[in-house]
């Protein structure tokens, strides 16, 4: 019957030592429990916006062609989108065949990726000048080297934005995958509510939010890499 | 030689063509001008050559041979194109973008770099300057030169061009097609040119094609014989009512025959022989006389307003 949410404040605010950070916990398995969880966390947010890439990106090059396929395309993603993440995690887990653990969470945390960046993706297509592509047509070049040689390279900085904010969701979802046994920092975050360990839980929280920030930015400095033409402007 | 054989282009789902039993030819080393209205079918016209745009019925030669003979991208390697919003690549360097054409068709880096340096010169940029800038950090002006160096890389015998000096400001556009007339006179390209402009065809052209609404071509001539007989309506008013004046702009005054001026040229004003004869009239008129004194190898030779309107009358078409 009781709130979750509510259970959860109380747990905490029953936490009878007052010293919010133990430094000797932090010291004493930084190397057994704190480095493995941020492995485990770069892990499933890795591999997730990894295989999401490699759905997205054909996909938005395909419906960026067949322009009906479109709206039922951001329809089902967006659908999957709005699915709150804990209901999510309780949906796969009952599917026969997947268990707890790093996978239901990594399908997850797919899912939760494919909108932005197929959104992104196709965005980031319409963008490029149709002058640019008439001019390479006019050329010679082929379809094939019209995509690669030009509109993914010109698209890549509205991919990149969508992959900053996919990947920003999903290493801040993936914590929740420790409800079913995703592993990460999430596990150290509930093993802290747990056991009324408060220094657990902010050292989980600092990292991952950490991470969520290395990540994006990152992310921006590899777009700029990417991008010398936009790095010098009109002399 | 560019040959248009009764090509005709109707979209699907649409009854009215939009160029309709278009036949002309374009001889080898000349530029031909597509004039006309907006709607005209000048521009799809231009883009059935290298089959941007597929031809309903009838068909283009290029050399004797369809060009339907090889496939379209092999077909457009060997026909350089320039349009008007330029479309140079953003993410590749000035040298890059030169080099497109080279580099699809397998030339080594060494060639390529050497033609983009060749290319850059000839359309008056610096290498050293602009080889490795982008196109962001170029003028308007600058990014039209670089679109046509870039439609010129692999010394493509055929060029289209489709308003190719259009964005530009009319100062920087009138040093642009002089420069462009200028190249021309050497490298001798097969052009077919597009653009609205009467002023601009008549310049660019040896030869105007002037299309009207429903793709239809209304006159096919010398600038000199539109200007002087325009054989309709139509292409009379298309050409404009300044014609007898826009004829005059094609003469040089250095290239007509001249009375000797004896004596009475000292307070008459100098016309120089550079001028167009349209120029020099303005200048006369302006001076408030009715002759002008023009200097040529050291001989005066005395221009009137009677030479001019006899001129203008004349049936001779020397251009061309």
């Amino acid at each position: 019957m009781a709130n979750p949410a509510l259970t959860l404040l109380q747990d905490l605010s029953s936490i009878e030592d007052p010293k919010l950070i133990e430094w000797d916990w932090i010291s004493d398995n930084f190397w057994e429990d704190i480095v493995p969880a941020i492995q485990g966390h770069i892990f499933l947010s890795f591999v997730s916006v990894a295989i999401a890439l490699m759905i997205s990106l054909p996909t938005g090059v395909l419906v960026s062609r067949y322009r009906k396929a479109y709206p039922p395309v951001t329809f089902v993603t967006g659908l999957l989108y709005s699915i709150p993440s804990l209901a999510l995690f309780g949906i796969l887990i009952s599917v026969p065949g997947i268990t707890i653990g790093p996978t239901p969470v990594i399908i997850a945390l797919v899912a939760y990726s494919l909108l932005i960046l197929i959104r992104n993706t196709v965005a980031g297509l319409d963008a490029v000048p149709a002058e640019t592509i008439d001019a390479a047509r006019g050329m010679g070049l082929t379809n094939r080297q019209i995509l690669f040689r030009v509109e993914l390279p010109l698209a890549l900085p509205v991919i990149v934005a969508g992959i900053r904010i996919a990947t920003v969701t999903i290493i801040g979802i993936a914590t929740i995958g420790a409800y079913i046994a995703g592993g990460g920092l999430g596990k150290m975050i509930f093993d802290g509510i747990n056991r009324s360990f408060p220094t657990m839980i902010i050292t989980g929280a600092v990292l991952a939010t950490a991470l969520a920030i290395i990540a994006d930015l990152s992310l921006l400095g590899l777009e700029r890499y990417l991008r010398p033409w936009a790095r010098r402007r009109k002399t | 030689m560019i040959e248009f054989r009764q090509v005709s282009k109707t979209y699907p789902g649409s009854d009215n063509p939009v160029v309709r039993d278009l036949s002309f030819e374009v001889p080898e080393g000349e530029i031909c001008v597509l004039v006309g209205p907006s709607g005209c079918g000048k521009t799809t016209t231009m883009r059935m050559v290298n089959r941007l745009i597929e031809i309903t019925e009838g068909e283009i030669l290029i050399d004797g041979e369809p060009n339907t003979a090889m496939s379209a991208t092999r077909l457009r390697r060997k026909i350089g194109y320039a349009i008007q919003q330029i479309g140079l690549f953003p993410h590749r360097t000035i040298a890059d973008n030169i080099g497109t054409v080279p580099h699809l068709l397998g030339w080594n880096k060494g060639r390529i770099r050497d033609r983009v340096d060749e290319l850059l010169e000839l359309v008056g940029l610096s290498p050293e300057e602009y080889r490795d800038r982008y196109p962001a950090e170029l003028s308007g002006g600058q990014q039209q030169r670089v679109g046509v160096a870039r439609a010129l890389a692999a010394d493509p015998p055929i060029m289209l061009m489709d308003e190719p000096f259009g964005a530009v400001d009319p100062i920087t556009r009138e040093r642009l097609q002089d420069e462009f007339l200028r190249i021309q006179e050497d490298i001798k390209k097969t052009i077919v040119f597009v653009t609205h402009d009467i002023d601009e065809a008549i310049k660019m052209g040896n030869k105007i094609a002037i299309l009207k609404q429903g793709g239809i071509l209304a006159q096919y001539d010398t600038p000199e014989t539109i200007l002087a007989y325009p054989n309709s309506e139509f292409v009379a008013s298309f050409v404009g009512t300044d014609r007898i004046l826009k004829r005059l702009s094609l003469v040089r005054v250095g290239d007509i025959r001249l009375e000797p001026a004896n004596g009475e040229a000292e307070d008459l004003p100098r016309i120089d022989g550079n001028l167009s004869v349209r120029d020099a009239l303005s200048e006369i008129i302006g001076s408030g006389s009715t002759k002008g004194v023009v200097e040529r190898d050291g001989e005066k030779g005395l221009l009137t307003i009677d030479t001019i309107e006899k001129l203008s009358r004349a049936r001779d078409d020397s251009r061309g």
